[in-house]
């Protein structure tokens, strides 16, 4: 009885190993587009907080280079003002924002190439795989609908 | 800790292969060659090049985070 249903048992164990594929490997699709958007929000983020860096920087420049103006015009005052600390610090926020700008483009350009794969990807689960789930139950129905005829003659 | 997307991807496909082969070894007609070629391995090819697209991307997502910290 065993030998006799060991096909249909096999081909039930694919048919159940395809549906289980199939969730779990929307899972993984759903996942990964999570953790694109969290790092995209995330990188976002650190532009944001880089970006108000660099105006606070700016502003402390300016304000230094008034003050240096002030002190270039002023025969009194004593010595120069320094500015290159505040010029260093513009400098070193206005990197620190094109590197984030240019991992963000990276980020961009790979994940619109990536979507073209996870497109193709996305419709052969949502598409071929219920097909090929409803192929293996109709040959495993026609297997057991076969054996019912058999078995009396047999 | 989760391991990440696309090994978990990886070891779904791992056991959709060891599946078939169990199936394999009892249904060998035709229709079982016909599946394999004209379904099977079609769906386990671009499975792979999904994951090998996703491992690539989250690479970059890594990298991206790590290079930015600070």
């Amino acid at each position: 009885m065993t030998r006799i249903h060991a096909d249909i048992d096999a081909l039930k164990g694919l048919h159940d190993a395809l549906v289980r594929y199939r969730h779990a490997q929307r899972d993984v699709t759903a996942r990964s587009e999570d953790q694109l958007a969290v790092t995209r929000a995330s990188l976002e983020g650190k532009a944001s907080r880089c970006r108000t860096q660099l105006e606070l920087c700016q502003a402390e420049l300016g304000a230094c280079q008034d003050r240096a103006a002030r002190a270039a015009e002023d025969d009194s005052a004593d010595g120069t003002v320094d500015c290159s600390g505040y010029a260093r610090a513009v400098e070193q926020s206005g990197e620190r924002l094109e590197q984030i700008r240019r991992w963000q483009q990276r980020i961009d350009a790979e994940a619109s190439e990536f979507q073209v794969t996870a497109g193709r990807f996305a419709g052969l689960l949502e598409t071929e795989l219920p097909r090929m789930e409803e192929y293996l139950v109709a040959i495993i129905a026609s297997l057991e609908a076969a054996r019912r005829v058999q078995t009396p003659a047999s | 800790m989760t391991a990440r997307p696309d090994q978990d991807g990886d070891q779904q496909l791992r056991l959709l292969g060891d599946a078939w082969d169990k199936a394999a070894e009892h249904w060998r007609d035709g229709m079982a060659r016909q599946f394999d070629s004209a379904q099977l391995t079609p769906l386990l090819h671009e499975s792979r090049s999904y994951l090998e697209a996703l491992r690539k991307l989250l690479d970059t997502l890594e990298a991206a985070e790590r290079d930015t910290e600070g």
